[in-house]
């Protein structure tokens, strides 16, 4: 095996082990069926792995991921459709554990992390991709850099999304 | 203040929402090795059917000509390189994108979904000339061809029963299929450039 492609799968399983949690939670603003998810996930690891090969390092690795990965999310949506399927439908297995003891607690966090996600699920594809990445942390700057917009438009786009998020949600503004 | 406590909820919802499917790392190095071999052997077996293709056509070409199969031979070449051709003329542009943004993706999508579009409208065309390339050359040989029907009369019309069968359901339609299929997926590329410009959010 090569230098080259030796550095390339260190570098790639750094990401995979970086990144992971981030990749399969926004694999859940895509798709709610957990079988299907995994699925996601695994094709955007796949498309890394296929752009990595060409990442020069035009922006940071963060922003170079979540490209990838919203890319790969948007052509998931296209062929799947119908796209939203409501959250009801999460299996047991991907609730994560909550490790506080009460259960009235932990069944109202989950309770409010459904809604969350079934309302990301019901925005529209950009309106999702703005909040998932705000909720990732993001800044502006990489906002945009993802997108491929100016950083102003982010800031009016965010607005809208958020908006649209709390619509979603039921939340009077 | 209050937006801000809402965003904090939001993230400690968000990021609590879940962790990496078990095995996740050797998973995907499976899938990638899967799909390099798949990449490597398509890539053969189109060489191969490409050359194939050309031996079978240059070898026809030195065989008798009762029928022009030197006419026939020298059409199949042609349709190959045309539809070679016009294949990497359009895909032009359409490898990869200039930058790797969600925008110059959803671009990228766009011009590819459009190339497709074209290629399965010239596809149409080009198996409406082939028909009539072959039918043209059937009725230049009549003089051979039709003593051959004569004295076979059944082989023949199985032949032009299969000829039939595979221009129109399977490749007809399913060109027709396909182009539909392309125009949907067009109007949804178009609907998510549409929602990125703004125009259709609310």
């Amino acid at each position: 095996m090569s230098e080259h492609r030796h550095a390339l799968e260190k570098q790639f399983d750094r990401i995979l082990g970086e990144y992971g949690a981030a990749i399969s939670r926004l694999a859940f603003s895509y798709e709610a069926v957990a079988s299907v998810r995994e699925e996601l996930v695994q094709e955007i690891a796949l498309a890394i792995w296929q752009a990595l090969a060409h990442f020069r390092g035009e922006c940071s690795e963060r922003t170079f991921v979540y490209r990838i990965a919203h890319n790969r999310g948007l052509s998931h949506v296209w062929r799947r459709r119908p796209p939203h399927q409501p959250l009801e439908e999460l299996e047991e297995s991907d609730q994560p554990v909550d490790p506080r003891p009460h259960p009235e607690e932990q069944a109202a966090r989950t309770d409010q992390r459904v809604r969350l996600m079934s309302a990301i699920q019901s925005l529209p594809v950009t309106h999702r991709q703005m909040i998932v990445l705000m909720l990732e942390g993001l800044s502006h700057a990489e906002i945009a850099e993802v997108m491929g917009i100016t950083e102003n438009n982010v800031a009016v786009r965010l607005t809208r999304a958020r908006k649209a998020l709390k619509d979603a949600l039921g939340v009077r503004s | 203040m209050i937006e801000d406590r809402e965003l904090d909820s939001w993230r400690e919802q968000w990021s609590s929402v879940a962790e990496p499917p078990a095995e996740f790392q050797r998973k995907v190095q499976q899938r990638i090795k899967r799909q390099e071999r798949r990449f490597v052997l398509g890539n053969l077996l189109s060489v191969i059917a490409f050359l194939g293709m050309l031996l079978f056509a240059v070898l026809l070409r030195h065989q008798a000509t009762w029928m022009g199969t030197g006419w026939w031979s020298t059409g199949v070449i042609v349709l190959v390189f045309v539809s070679a051709a016009y294949r990497i003329w359009f895909s032009r542009g359409t490898w990869r994108p200039q930058t790797q943004s969600t925008r110059a993706f959803v671009e990228l999508w766009h011009k590819r979904v459009t190339a497709r579009i074209r290629l399965l409208r010239i596809s149409i065309y080009l198996s409406l000339g082939w028909i009539i390339f072959c039918a043209v050359l059937t009725a230049a040989n009549w003089a051979t061809i039709g003593q051959e029907v004569k004295a076979h009369p059944e082989e023949w019309t199985a032949l032009l029963v299969v000829c039939v069968l595979m221009q129109y359901p399977v490749i007809w339609y399913g060109v027709v299929w396909l182009r539909r299929r392309k125009l949907a997926e067009l109007n949804e590329v178009k609907k998510i450039m549409d929602e990125m410009d703004g125009k259709s959010l609310p």
